[in-house]
């Protein structure tokens, strides 16, 4: 059996754990592209990152648009997973459309609503001036840019969480729904006490992805704002990619990407634990 | 009867209004490349124009757009190549052993999920300066490989989980040894899930940005680094890149209608079977 797995663990041990190692040892020298001599300097990148004001402003602001948005994705995306629950006709084609927007290539995506938020001749705009409404400078302003981006995120990944929360639904006994309505619970009393406990476990799952996935989100923010501005919505991975690939700092970004890596593994564990404690089922 | 009809009637009026609202971006994408420059910016926005597919053509032909799609197709293909073979057989491997390390395998694999991709960016760079092979299709691939090759296990694994063992069994019994009941009985059943992984790969490998930007250069660079070039400001490239981001999707429409009826299971690395 173990023969089958040789080839894709030889091929992970050289594009995975590799690089990974590399970055490790990076992480604890100055290396520089392009400067002179690289010195093992232990963890001075760490303690410097943790007593810097850039890198906790950057923290906050991904905690912030993370949240604000996985929040946003959830209820909406709960919301229409209920109603297509609901539909007894073109189910498949209400989903596959607002499916879309999360296979849309992200760059591509980026720029769509670029063109719907950008000054003056974006949409919104526009539409808006039209009704002689004076819009808000939805990408310079550093409130409007953090809600762009929220918004952005949410239009991008809102799909996903319908998609699986649909499949949940789907996939629960009936009876325990019909027993409810027999005993005369109304609509709003069969979410609170029927569905919502039976979702439980896969709203766990969908928010831990999520989490994951939010501190790498870099191609929307990098094509809508680049960070800015300011850093007003600059992620820590938006500022690994300015240190690592602009200053090439190699040894920096190495150490702020572990930190990003601590951060989500606690969240992540922090996510399972929670599961674990409130059953088993979960998983 | 009536009052359930009548129900389901504003259901699914409510979702309509929604699906528009939620598809504006794209359909509005999709309006500037059909407009002349002088519709294309006027307040309020025109919604009736003469439709051109001039700047379509223009993107393709004149602004080297077939070239950028040759080489996102050419990494897209090459990263299937090399991350489905393998990952297939490691797939099996996991969902047929009976060690107590699979789990804990398999969990290394999610775990992997959690790697930050810039964390594995940067040091896939100072390879790449250092072995000369930035702007190679081979670089690429290679960074491709890494970030599919734990999808692709999970994935495969799911499709095998769902083929009997007494399969490979009877097949054993007939005289097979593990690899031919693997390639002769066990296979040929998990074929539409070859195919769903290998649709995903490539869906993932094609759509990639940020490799992409570090990685390729003028020979290799792929579309997602090409209409990101234009971005969205000028408003003189708005029609031009339109045209170019519509094409884009175009690919990922047509991969979501080939994969619908496997969409959950691909998102949740086979977690939550639709």
């Amino acid at each position: 059996m173990w023969l089958f797995m040789l080839p894709s663990v030889a091929v992970m041990a050289l594009v995975l754990l590799y690089p990974f190692l590399s970055a490790l040892y990076y992480s604890f020298t100055d290396y520089r592209l392009g400067g002179g001599a690289t010195r093992f300097i232990g963890l001075d990148n760490y303690t410097g990152l943790l007593t810097e004001e850039r890198f906790w402003a950057d923290l906050l602001n991904t905690l912030g648009l993370v949240g604000a948005s996985v929040a946003l994705q959830l209820i909406i995306g709960m919301a229409l997973a209920l109603a297509l629950y609901g539909l007894t006709r073109g189910v498949r084609l209400v989903s596959i459309l607002n499916f879309l927007p999360h296979v849309v290539t992200p760059v591509v995506g980026g720029i769509f609503l670029k063109w719907l938020f950008v000054g003056r001749w974006g949409l919104l705009d526009a539409t808006l001036v039209s009704f002689d409404i004076f819009p808000p400078d939805w990408l310079g302003d550093p409130f409007w840019a953090r809600f762009t981006v929220v918004m952005a995120d949410t239009w991008k990944f809102m799909p996903f969480l319908m998609l699986v929360l649909y499949a949940g639904l789907q996939s629960f006994d009936t009876t325990l729904l019909e027993a409810a309505q027999i005993d005369g619970a109304n609509w709003g009393q069969r979410l609170r006490y029927v569905i919502l406990p039976m979702m439980k476990p896969i709203i766990l799952f969908v928010v831990a992805i999520r989490t994951m996935d939010a501190f790498r989100f870099f191609d929307l923010v990098y094509v809508l704002t680049n960070g800015g501005p300011g850093t007003a919505t600059e992620t820590i991975t938006l500022y690994t990619y300015q240190i690592g690939f602009r200053m090439l700092e190699i040894g920096r970004a190495s150490a702020l990407g572990m930190l990003t890596l601590l951060i989500v593994a606690v969240m992540v564990a922090g996510l399972i634990w929670f599961m674990q404690r409130r059953g088993r089922e979960a998983f | 009867m009536s009052r359930s009809f009548r129900n389901q009637t504003l259901l699914l009026a409510a979702l309509a209004a929604f699906t528009i609202v939620n598809l504006i971006p794209i359909l509005w994408g999709l309006i500037i490349s059909l407009k002349q420059p002088a519709d294309a910016f006027s307040i309020p926005p025109k919604l009736i124009f003469e439709p051109t597919l001039l700047f379509h053509l223009e993107v393709w032909t004149e602004r080297g757009f077939l070239g950028f799609l040759w080489n996102s197709l050419v990494i897209a293909a090459g990263t299937v190549f090399i991350s489905v073979p393998i990952g297939t057989l490691a797939a099996y491997g996991l969902a047929r052993t009976r060690s107590r390390h699979a789990g804990q395998l398999l969990f290394g694999l999610l775990a992997i999920r959690m790697l930050p991709q810039i964390l594995l960016a940067l040091p896939f760079f100072v390879m790449a300066r250092f072995l000369s092979m930035v702007d190679t299709y081979t670089m690429m691939i290679l960074a491709m490989v890494a970030v599919n090759q734990p999808f692709t296990i999970w994935l495969m694994r799911s499709f095998f989980v769902d083929v009997p063992v007494e399969l490979d069994e009877a097949a054993m019994i007939d005289g097979c040894n593990r690899w031919q009941a693997f390639w002769h009985a066990v296979l040929p059943a998990v074929r539409p899930g070859l195919a769903v992984t290998s649709l995903f790969s490539m869906l993932l490998a094609y759509n990639e940005f940020l490799f992409a930007l570090i990685l390729t250069g003028k020979n290799t660079k792929t579309l997602p680094v090409a209409i990101s070039e234009y971005g969205g400001e000028d408003i003189s490239y708005w029609s031009i890149s339109a045209a170019g981001a519509i094409g884009i999707m175009l690919p990922a429409v047509i991969f979501t209608l080939l994969v619908q009826r496997h969409l959950i299971r691909g998102l949740t690395f086979g977690a939550v079977k639709g």
